[in-house]
């Protein structure tokens, strides 16, 4: 039986960045693997991943966060732990999802370097090898890109679109944000905050906060274990992230700034119609029958209600600035 | 030589980014009014400089001279430069200064003297200002109008960076989104007492500014943003119930209109408004209402964001006199 130290109960919003325990770094690589839905051979996976960082020399221990699983899957993580002191298991009773359960991660790793994994064999172990030497070159973030892609047309299509629209709209040159392979400094994930679907652009968030964000190829493998397809919902759910993503990277400080703006379109072309109306009316036509006198009306108030929204969130962060930091030092002289 | 004081009395706090021409000369300009000012330390901030300031920096930094350095990631911008330097300057007065020398280390001194005279903020006011009159002195002009007129706080001069401050107003002014333009404001805001005066100015020696116009449309959204925030945030629910006082009397309005048609009383002039009145009103008198009460929920959830808040108005007041 796990101790009832290890079954964490998170809040389901982080309201700060993962406290991550305090003092030196222990050990060199923290790997982090959130262990959800999606889960293919852990024990080929635990054991591909301990013959690279021995290999490479360098201290490591592994973290399993069971998001709600339980059944075969939890005996195995269980058995994992007891049968090596380089396992880290944190249980959650109840499904979390990904960000949660990185977060939790974060917070137990004691590495210098943190390194997340898909609970499945999705890439070539070896390309561990990379990410730790693209860190070692000076980056604090080092997104893997699967390249090229073995997975079927219709999901090569459905992840290149996402990650399409997402460099599009964000402007940080990341191709592949659904890979569950991620380098990181102790700094970066000290620093980063993250719920819901955001951790997906973890990449997007470090390049945002400052961090040097880069990019390497690794050999992608058949992945056994995930789902195929995504279905509509999915999409839909993609693209209210990458909206939301938009939103929280341009204006999160500044919500006024795309509310306002917004806002005062609408009030601008409902005085507009508004005007253009009682112009007619003052010549003698008759309103009764014209729908754009509501349309107007409409718009006038919804701009004055957009308005609105944004000064709430002005009101919100103006309380919360005394917890805004906005700049990183690298050093001081 | 001075050394970097242990606990100094003065921190000057200034902002760089790609100012590899300025920064020497600027030393030595500081340098020279150094013996005038207690003890000092000069803190830099490297903006993500491309250049050779960060360079420039070390060699300073070498010679021994009583220079902190911050080297920050990337290009942040002005605000966060500023805030970065308000965190890690440890004097008791903190003076901020431009990178470009066209504000006058000489004037600190007089900063200083006033700042004995109690006041939390001494402001520098380009009155002779040496730019060029359309593309800069125009703009700001028009913006220190604004600005003053908007949040109450008049002084002449929002955009010179030559300040000077009490460390208590630098701790509690938490800047963020392009804020440094408004700190008087802030400051004053929070019970800060601000005092003017004039100070130097040079023409630009080395490099291109780094602002232009362009930016109305943001500076206006951060302006209302501030009147709303150093003046209502105590009373959010106000802001909102008073902006919901027209739609409130508008919905009034055409709902009157609605029912007086029923008494067929209407008429504004010659002209007549009656179809109107039975066809289109009442659905205007229904959304504008909707709008009122929008706005007044607002309100109400305005002041429950302040309330689970540990935000304070009363900071600076309540941290006592110099």
């Amino acid at each position: 039986m796990p101790e009832a130290s290890d079954i964490v109960t998170p809040e389901v919003t982080r309201p700060h960045a993962p406290t991550i325990a305090p003092g030196p770094p222990e050990l060199d690589v923290s790997v982090v693997i959130p262990v959800g839905r999606d889960v293919g051979d852990l024990r080929g996976l635990f054991g591909a991943i301990t013959r690279e960082l021995s290999a490479l020399e360098r201290s490591h221990e592994i973290i399993f966060i069971a998001d709600g699983v339980s059944g075969d899957t939890l005996e195995i993580l269980t058995d994992l732990e007891a049968e090596s002191d380089r396992v880290v298991l944190i249980r959650f009773r109840q499904t979390f999802g990904e960000s949660v359960a990185l977060s939790a991660g974060f917070e137990r790793a004691r590495g210098a370097t943190l390194v997340t994994f898909a609970p499945y064999l999705q890439v070539v172990p070896s390309c561990l090898r990379k990410v730790l030497e693209a860190l070692d070159a000076g980056n604090d973030f080092v997104s893997a890109w699967r390249h090229p892609r073995v997975d079927p047309l219709l999901n090569r299509l459905q992840s290149n679109s996402f990650n399409w629209v997402t460099r599009a709209v964000t402007g940080v040159p990341i191709h592949d944000l659904n890979c569950g392979l991620r380098g990181m400094k102790r700094e970066v994930a000290q620093d980063l905050t993250f719920h819901g679907d955001m951790f997906r652009f973890l990449p997007i968030l470090a390049s945002k906060q400052g961090f040097r964000v880069a990019e390497v190829k690794v050999n992608h493998m058949t992945e056994m274990g995930k789902r195929g397809f995504f279905g509509v919902g999915v999409s839909i759910r993609r693209f209210l992230d990458i909206l939301t993503l938009f939103f929280l990277v341009k204006f999160t400080r500044k919500p006024l700034r795309f509310f306002g703006l917004i806002g005062a379109v609408l009030i601008f072309s409902g005085l507009l119609i508004s005007a253009y109306l009682v112009v007619l009316k003052v010549m003698g036509e008759s309103l009764a029958g014209r729908p754009l006198l509501l349309f107007g009306t409409l718009l006038l108030v919804l701009g004055v209600q957009m308005l609105s929204i944004g000064l709430l969130g002005e009101i919100i962060i103006y309380l919360h600035a005394r917890k805004i930091r906005e700049y990183v030092v690298d050093e001081e002289l | 030589m001075s050394e970097l004081p242990e606990a100094p009395v003065l921190s000057i706090v200034i902002p760089l980014y790609n100012e590899e021409e300025s920064l020497r000369p600027l030393w030595d300009a500081i340098q020279a009014v150094l013996p005038e000012l207690p003890s000092t330390e000069v803190v830099f901030v490297d903006d993500g400089s491309s250049d050779t300031t960060p360079e420039i920096l070390a060699e300073l930094k070498a010679t021994g001279a009583p220079i902190r350095a911050l080297m920050l990631k990337r290009n942040f911008g002005q605000t966060p430069a500023m805030a970065a330097g308000f965190d890690h300057a440890r004097g008791r007065i903190v003076v901020t200064l431009d990178g470009d020398l066209q504000n006058d280390p000489t004037d600190i001194p007089r900063l200083l003297e006033e700042m004995d005279k109690g006041y939390d903020l001494v402001c520098g006011w380009r009155k002779n200002r040496r730019d060029t009159y359309l593309t800069r002195i125009l703009p700001s002009r028009i913006a220190n109008w604004l600005i003053g007129r908007i949040t109450g706080v008049r002084i002449h001069d929002y955009g010179c960076t030559l300040k000077a401050f009490r460390s208590e107003v630098v701790r509690h002014l938490n800047l963020y989104a392009d804020q440094h333009r408004f700190i008087p404001a802030i400051a004053a805001g929070h019970g800060a007492q601000v005092k003017e005066i004039v100070v130097n100015h040079h023409p630009r020696r080395y490099g291109t500014s780094k602002y232009g116009i362009g930016r109305t449309f943001k500076v206006m959204a951060d302006v209302v943003t501030l009147r709303m925030c150093t003046r209502f945030a105590s009373r959010p629910a106000h802001w909102f119930g008073i902006m919901s006082v027209p739609f409130f009397v508008m919905s009034v309005i055409f709902g009157l209109a609605t029912f007086l048609n029923l008494l067929e009383l209407i008429r504004f002039g010659g002209l007549d408004v009656g179809y109107e009145a039975q066809t289109v009103f009442p659905s205007i008198a229904f959304l504008f209402f909707y709008l009122a009460v929008h706005l007044i929920a607002l309100g109400f959830l305005s002041e429950l964001f302040l309330r689970v808040s540990d935000h304070r108005m009363t900071e600076i007041i309540d941290a006592g006199g110099v």
